[in-house]
């Protein structure tokens, strides 16, 4: 209401109040758009400042969605049970190996004993027959001569894989055969009859030697696989107390994940929920808002015509009671009266009509701007009467949108450039398209009429605001505030470039892509 | 005959009353107006109620009714005077100072026969008024009068 003032400064006081009205309403409408900016900006302005207090852990945390951060929680869980299940595998597979082993060992220790007894034997049986002569002797020691191949071959087997004990079974292979091959000699020799030469063998024995080193290997490797056995249970109980243990942490911590990763899940739900109760309860009270600027225009729309019509009706019954006794003053203050309502009469109309282009439902449809300027400069064509325009209208294109609204987008840009043109003997007036771009399609409207000041770009689109004094063009300054509250609706943006005396050009970005939820 | 039926102009503002009865003035109708103050008079005048319990009986030449009244508003009043199948055919034109799309949109939904907005301009709201009062009270044939010129009525 106040920025009325702005509008007619006669004096020097009433211009500079106006000058700071201006100026007012000018840093009004310079902060309607960056709001939306500053809007966005808040939460990264709060994000680097918590980032300094806290750790760099937490920030790193707080970066993530909340979706990246359910995931990291599953991906922990997921390579938590991976490790455990891999490690819990590793080890029991060694204890298992080490059971086979133990195996191995048992069957090892009993054939070291067969073979010491069975060495022993074949030493005991050719002595006794080197003295005695008895066969059944002889054939005792031949049994053992016999199985020697593969009491080595099965020692071979059993040890492999051992460095230790092969290198020990590869000697005590060669003692058992030089113990035998030893054996046997004396036996041939006692057989050709040399008893005098066997008679000390008999006593000592032929390979006393080897068999004195044979049982020493044998003591050896028992003790050794004994020890390696040893070692294994104890290998294999660490093995299994170490499992028990990790899967007893493993299970600890994917608990914590999950319970973090519930609590994560819980938290969002619980904020969505909000958010979207905050959001119904915002929707209400906007309905509500919407509801009663409603019936405050109905009520302006009704109540505040009456007394205009009164006065201007009452005045006029003046005029005619008085008609003989007026002088010129008071003809001119009685115009004044009736022509200052019906000012106000024509404010309020336009008001309301902004205020409508604000509430009312947009039909998004396919609009065809080169139609639609033909169809307006025919319904202007009585404002056109007496003038002479050059008029150079581009091929126009189709752009998304409300036919009707953006119909008085067009109807304001095309008056304007008409009435500010009114002077200028060749007047020109061009339509045309702008900058083409994938995201918009910039349409303007450029006139060589009276032009502005640069300096005042910025109150161009404001409700009320005009640039020229009412006499000397007519109008009561809602159009462009109209053209531009549009072309906001439509997802657009609004400006203008000028030259005083110069020219005007107009501007309207529309998006190609409708975004108005 | 035409000229015997009265006018009714419902106005709660007094001064919109003496604007319009001005004008009626101008076209030497004004004595034809009867003024109601809110639609609570308009339906005790039709029904010969009230104070108008002892007018001569007859159906007004048209009703001209403004939208907002106290008591009963313009849109009831021609809710009921629509729905009385011996008042349907009185000529309703609502005179109002709304423009808006809903008012409009259910005044003509009701059965109003015309909708002016009363122009802020006193020249055009007289010119609207005489015009109004001209063509309704004594251009327009209006309906007869008694129940045999509705065959619906058994």
């Amino acid at each position: 209401m106040k920025s009325c003032c702005v509008r007619i400064p006669h004096d020097k006081h009433s211009a500079v109040m106006a000058c700071h009205l201006a100026m007012e309403s000018a840093t009004h409408q310079q902060s309607e758009s960056p709001a939306v900016a500053t809007g966005e900006a808040k939460p990264s302005d709060i994000g680097p400042g918590s980032m300094s207090s806290t750790k760099g852990r937490v920030s790193w945390l707080e970066k993530l969605t909340i979706e990246q951060r359910i995931l990291a929680g599953f991906s922990l869980v997921f390579v938590g049970i991976l490790v455990v299940t891999g490690v819990s595998y590793h080890n029991t597979s060694i204890v298992l190996a080490n059971s086979r082993l133990d195996g191995r060992s048992h069957d090892l220790l009993q054939l070291l004993s067969s073979i010491d007894v069975a060495m022993n034997e074949a030493e005991d049986a050719h002595r006794r027959y080197l003295v005695t002569g008895e066969m059944s002797y002889l054939e005792s020691y031949k049994k053992v001569a016999e199985q020697k191949p593969t009491f080595a071959a099965y020692l071979r087997e059993l040890t492999r894989g051992s460095t230790e004990q092969e290198q020990r079974v590869g000697v005590l292979d060669r003692m058992m055969d030089k113990q035998l091959s030893a054996e046997s000699e004396a036996i041939t020799l006692f057989e050709q009859g040399a008893f005098r030469s066997v008679k000390k063998m008999a006593l000592e024995g032929a390979g006393r030697r080897e068999l004195d080193v044979i049982h020493r290997l044998i003591a050896e490797m028992d003790s050794d696989e004994r020890q390696a056995m040893n070692r294994r249970v104890a290998d294999s109980a660490v093995g299994t107390r170490n499992t028990i243990v990790l899967l007893g942490i493993g299970a600890f911590l994917q608990l914590v994940l999950l319970t973090w990763v519930y609590y994560l899940i819980r938290h969002d739900i619980t904020e969505r929920r909000r958010v979207a109760d905050e959001l119904q309860r915002r929707g209400e009270l906007l309905e509500a808002a919407n509801k009663e600027l409603e019936a405050f225009s109905y009520s302006v729309s009704h109540d505040l015509r009456a007394p205009l019509r009164h006065i201007d009706g009452y005045a006029a019954l003046l005029r005619k009671t008085v008609e003989q006794s007026l002088n010129e003053k008071g003809a001119r203050y009685l115009q004044t009266i009736s022509d200052a309502a019906k000012q106000m009469g024509q404010l309020i109309d336009d008001l309301l009509v902004f205020s409508r282009m604000g509430r009312q439902e947009m039909l998004r449809a396919n609009v065809n701007l080169e139609q639609l300027i033909k169809s307006i400069l025919a319904d202007l064509r009585l404002d056109l009467q007496g003038r002479e325009i050059l008029w150079t209208i581009a091929p126009l294109p189709e752009v998304k949108g409300d036919q009707a609204m953006l119909r008085q987008v067009f109807v304001n840009l095309l008056t304007n450039a008409i009435k500010f043109t009114d002077a200028k003997p060749k007047a020109s007036i061009e339509i045309g398209v702008d900058r083409p771009s994938s995201s918009e399609i910039v349409i303007f409207v450029r006139d060589n009429g009276v032009g502005f000041n640069m300096e005042y770009a910025s109150k161009l689109f404001g409700v009320f605001q005009r640039l020229h004094r009412a006499d000397e063009f007519e109008g009561t300054g809602i159009g462009l505030a109209n053209v531009r509250r549009i072309v906001h609706r439509h997802g657009g943006r609004t400006w203008a470039e000028g030259v005083p005396e110069k020219g005007a050009t107009f501007f309207i970005a529309l998006p190609t892509r409708s975004n108005e939820p | 005959m035409t000229a015997a039926k009265p006018i009714i102009l419902a106005e709660d503002n007094p001064r919109d009353a003496e604007l319009a009865l001005a004008a009626m003035e101008e076209e030497h109708i004004s004595d034809k107006v009867v003024l109601c103050h809110d639609g609570a008079e308009v339906l005790d005048y039709l029904y010969c109620r009230g104070q108008f319990k002892s007018r001569l009986r007859g159906n007004p030449a048209v009703i001209f009714l403004d939208l907002k009244m106290p008591k009963v508003n313009g849109l009831e009043v021609l809710r009921t005077i629509k729905a009385d199948i011996n008042l349907r055919p009185i000529p309703v034109v609502m005179l109002t100072s709304s423009r808006e799309e809903r008012d409009l949109a259910e005044s003509y939904a009701l059965g109003a026969n015309a909708y002016v907005v009363k122009p802020v301009e006193f020249h055009k709201f007289l010119s609207a008024v005489k015009e109004l009062g001209t063509f309704w009270g004594v251009i327009n044939e209006p309906p007869p009068e008694g129940p045999q010129s509705v065959p619906l009525h058994s």
